[in-house]
């Protein structure tokens, strides 16, 4: 065997020799312990067998009568023992194996339960979406029914009351719509691929300004940055991130939006950045929790659950999101999608 | 005209209300039969001697029989696998959008919280799938 280490077969050779002349522990201890070096080198058995060979080849050159018997008995005492090291090492393989087979079995039985309980959320938010929607509507439209119908017999104030019915109904249904996104956002199975967060975001932006073609504000997006992540969710983030920019910037005359890139050791960071009604910094850790809204619906509208979601599917590709702002002094949102190898800019 | 009727698949009778009040405000006189389960309303469509609608407008979370498996079952009997049917429900799960084209549906409409938007989503149904399109040749002899 050319891959056989030409002293261990010297070494095997000389002690089988001594033991063939001369049999004792100590040659049968050289013999276990030339086994374990062989099964450290990565030897296998029939390495062994073809060492074993060779070397009562060469002792029987050198004068060791190896026909006998007896000494056929000792060579092949010597052989054995070179093995049981191989041997040991078949049976620790074979309980590791056991200890593995059982481990994965438990393994298996926690998948079977942890999709069990996602089967179970996911016919959970079926019921959200659809139960819990159904009497809004019928709130909303009976409410709708009155103000048509029964226009003469209302007056001013009752007029108002349903029209508050109705704003609340349809409130309650964004509320449901954004809870339902968030769970879907941890749900939902995250793919990898290349994306062009400058045409995504651009397309966004343009959507916005068409929504409210009376708004002037001056965007701009740094071109080719692509990142490598999941694209309806990256589409959610950037939704969020400039939809809120769109918004609180809303009561300014000469709103600003800007989205870029920086690179620094590897990691590529995105900003979000506009000049509009901004929050106070004593509040940031609250800006990402669900629920959370530092203004009044009366002043921005909005349920509070957008960042939430937004933090959500950052984390999952592994990133960061943090944000900077003072009160009218415009806000800035930053977030990287984790690791060197998983954000990368076109060169 | 009156030959033109709707077969609505609605369980809750408020949003049933809600939908005729819709095509009533938006002038469309059309006769809507209504089912409010799933079997009643492959009952209905499989009665040799009743003339077929025009639309089916189906709900998809409905008692007895859902109506995901409606619409399977209208599109495997050859009777009825051509009929227009619109889904109109509260759900935008991506799977019921998914399962709904792939088993022959020929719209998806989620229902509108929003009573006038809801009311503009039914007068454009009835405006598109009542006068505009043009309905499948049925096979009468069969």
């Amino acid at each position: 065997m050319s891959t056989l280490p030409s002293n261990l077969l010297e070494r095997y050779a000389v002690a089988l020799q001594s033991h063939l002349t001369n049999p004792d522990d100590t040659a049968l201890t050289r013999a276990y312990e030339l086994g374990r070096s062989a099964l450290d080198d990565g030897l296998g058995v029939l390495d062994m067998a073809t060492l074993h060979a060779e070397a009562l080849r060469i002792a029987a050159v050198h004068g060791a009568p190896a026909a006998k018997p007896v000494e056929a008995d000792k060579a092949a005492e010597f052989f054995i023992e070179s093995l049981s090291p191989f041997e040991m090492s078949l049976q620790g393989y074979r309980e590791s194996n056991a200890r593995l087979t059982a481990l994965n079995e438990a393994l298996d039985q926690a998948r079977i339960a942890a999709e069990e309980a996602n089967r179970e959320l996911e016919s959970f938010s079926y019921s959200v979406a659809h139960d819990l929607r159904a009497p809004l509507r019928s709130i909303d439209g009976f409410s709708q029914a009155l103000l048509e119908d029964y226009n003469d017999k209302l007056d001013g104030e009752g007029k108002q009351y349903l029209r508050f019915v109705r704003e609340s109904a349809q409130q309650m249904a964004q509320l449901i719509d954004d809870l339902l996104n968030l769970s879907r956002v941890t749900r939902s199975e995250l793919k990898r691929e290349t994306v062009d967060l400058s045409v995504l975001g651009r397309g966004i932006l343009a959507k916005l300004a068409r929504r409210e073609p009376g708004r002037a504000v001056t965007t701009t997006v740094q071109d080719g940055m692509t990142a490598e992540g999941d694209e309806r969710l990256l589409g959610v983030v950037l939704e969020n991130l400039l939809g809120n920019a769109w918004k609180f910037t809303g009561k300014r005359g000469d709103a600003t939006i800007a989205f870029g890139s920086k690179v620094s050791g590897g990691l590529v960071t995105y900003f979000i950045r506009d000049n509009g009604a901004g929050f106070d910094m004593a509040y940031a850790d609250k800006l990402f929790g669900v629920f959370q809204r530092l203004h009044g619906t009366h002043e921005f509208e909005g349920t509070g659950i957008g960042l939430a979601t937004v933090q959500r599917i950052i984390r999952r590709h592994g990133g960061r999101i943090g944000a900077e702002g003072a009160i009218d002094q415009g806000a800035t949102f930053t977030f990287d999608l984790g690791g060197k190898a998983f954000a990368r800019m076109k060169a | 005209m009156d030959e033109k009727t709707i077969l609505l698949v609605e369980d809750n009778e408020k949003d049933e209300a809600l939908i005729l009040r819709a095509l009533k405000k938006n002038n469309i006189g059309n006769e809507v039969a209504i089912c409010r389960d799933g079997a009643e309303a492959l009952e209905q469509l499989s009665r040799p001697d009743a003339p077929l609608p025009q639309l089916v407008l189906l709900d998809l979370k409905l008692p007895k029989i859902d109506g995901l498996e409606v619409l399977q079952q209208i599109r495997a009997n050859p009777r009825t696998r051509l009929l227009p049917v619109v889904i109109l429900t509260s759900s935008n799960e991506e799977n019921d959008r998914l399962k709904g084209y792939s088993f022959g549906a020929n719209s998806y409409i989620r229902k509108p919280v929003d009573f006038i938007e809801f009311a503009e989503a039914v007068r454009q149904l009835g405006l598109y799938w009542l006068i505009m399109n043009q309905p499948p040749p049925f096979d009468r002899t069969s």
